[in-house]
């Protein structure tokens, strides 16, 4: 009897320091009525794996809008950018597609794991002081949509994608 | 002590050590697209309650793609995730018994250009087990049909949702995760046949997990969605061999091999392919029993196979387990 109050109180107290957050999903919308507008996105210089500097507002002279894809070479990441490559950059001929490698140290390393992992005919911005990951709070597999007026339509998680080809199809 | 009593010792301590090992052999991976799961804990025919407590420590090595192609991870990366897992089991009736086990976890990541260390509760696992048999039926040989009854254990377990999952604000980035944020409940079934000095066992588990709301990524808010995970599937084989040491102690060797998939989730309405992944791997463990039967010290290995079409859309990793259970009543 005393090791199951004893196994009783141990269960509580973790249950109460626990994660408790997800115990009890809300399908209620937290975003601000400003979250919910499009937020307006600076200007911003990369540099990709082949050394050439590419800025935002160049990139928005000549196409629709930008897609930002945060890839840190996971699995997931890696059937992401498979799905933008197979599904998408052929079909939104006039959006620029970039891969941001946030995770290698430098232009090298992040050109060798962008090798390995055949991404080569993709454009990756070498995010190594995490720049751009800190500009628009991303992280793995995040998504972004800036569109010619540089209002960034969409920053969230890639999911199956479909968000992003309803924005892309809004533009 | 007589013949015969030293073989029922030795039947009753080789099953304790035989079920020990489930724990072990059910183990699964954890990563940034899904940290922090728990293992099985089973109580032997004759036991009353058991305390287990084990160190897991996952090394990732690289993934496989969504075509099942294996890719090393990056050069310069260097990602770990070590749990520690409290488990407890209580034997409810003859022949009924249930368990939790919660896990605490550490996230170690180094990539050449970002680091990162986080720490926080891992997805809590609650079971309940019924043993279709009154019996040991663990033999020294065959005499008759009724020698080759194996161990049926029948069980559900449910996963809950404690760790720090994507969709809540506990995590910042994906390198805080240590939950995948579901609830899931599993169907779970294990057979187990021991003619000393061989054990075999296989064990199987087919998982549900329930949709849920997501309003929250990392602790963003987002446009509300509904998400479910694809049901997952586990099957493992196991062999052991059995070393009877002096003084009664055993020591048992144990090859298992695994296949986990998990089948496409649904986000909102619409399939979700990313989500579908596949993990092969292969587990030794080694278990060393006291003669007094209270302590089982443990020590397992689990290796992803590394190859092409071993898995798919998963990580491959190596898992070091180091544990123990202590029996009493």
């Amino acid at each position: 009897m005393r090791s199951i109050k004893l196994i009783s109180l141990v269960i509580t107290s973790w249950l109460l320091t626990a994660c408790l957050e997800d115990l009890n999903p809300e399908s209620k919308d937290l975003r601000s009525d400003s979250e919910k507008g499009p937020l307006y996105s600076d200007n911003f210089t990369a540099i990709d794996t082949l050394n050439n500097s590419i800025s935002l507002s160049d990139e928005l002279l000549s196409h629709d809008a930008v897609v930002l894809y945060f890839t840190m070479w996971c699995p997931l990441c890696d059937s992401h950018m498979s799905h933008i490559r197979r599904q998408l950059i052929d079909q939104y001929s006039n959006v620029r597609f970039l891969m941001v490698d946030y995770v290698s140290a430098n232009v090298s390393q992040s050109r060798s794991s962008q090798r390995a992992n055949g991404f080569d005919d993709l454009t990756l911005l070498v995010d190594n002081q995490q720049a751009l990951l800190n500009i628009y709070s991303a992280t793995m597999a995040s998504v972004i949509v800036i569109n010619d007026q540089n209002l960034i339509l969409l920053n969230e998680d890639y999911k199956n994608g479909s968000r992003l080809i309803e924005t892309l199809d809004n533009l | 002590m007589s013949m015969l009593t030293t073989q029922v010792w030795s039947v009753l301590k080789a099953a304790i050590i035989t079920l020990s090992l489930l724990a072990t052999s059910s183990s699964f991976a954890a990563s940034c697209c899904g940290g922090g799961n728990a293992t099985s804990l089973v109580l032997p025919k004759f036991g009353k309650k058991i305390l287990d407590i084990s160190f897991d420590i996952e090394d990732y090595q690289g993934f496989w793609n969504q075509e099942g192609e294996y890719i090393k991870d990056p050069q310069g990366a260097e990602l770990n995730q070590y749990r520690l897992n409290l488990g407890y089991g209580q034997r409810i009736t003859k022949n009924w018994q249930a368990s939790i086990i919660l896990p605490y976890v550490w996230n170690d990541n180094q990539y050449s250009g970002i680091s990162s260390q986080s720490h926080g509760f891992g997805d809590t696992n609650l079971s309940l087990w019924y043993e279709a048999f009154d019996r040991v039926t663990c033999v020294y040989q065959i005499n008759s049909l009724a020698d080759l009854k194996p161990s049926i254990y029948l069980g559900t377990s449910l996963t809950l949702p404690t760790g720090n999952s994507a969709y809540g604000e506990s995590s910042a980035n994906s390198f805080d995760i240590t939950g995948r944020g579901f609830y899931r409940i599993d169907a779970n079934m294990i057979i187990e046949k021991t003619v000393y000095p061989y054990t075999l066992m296989v064990q199987g588990s087919y998982g549900k997990y329930l949709a849920r709301s997501i309003n929250q990524e990392y602790g963003k808010a987002i446009e509300p969605y509904t998400k479910r995970l694809g049901d997952r599937k586990f099957i493992s084989a196991s062999i052991a061999y059995t070393f009877f040491l002096e003084d009664l102690d055993t020591l048992t060797l144990t090859t298992a091999l695994a296949d986990l998939r998990e089948d496409a989730g649904r986000i909102d309405r619409n399939r979700d392919p990313q989500s579908e992944m596949k993990k092969q791997s292969v587990a030794i463990t080694s278990s060393y029993a006291t003669a007094d039967l209270r302590f089982i010290y443990k020590a397992s290995w689990s290796h992803a196979f590394q190859d092409d079409d071993r898995g798919k859309n998963f990580t491959a990793t190596d898992i070091f387990t180091l544990g123990f259970s202590y029996a009493f009543n």
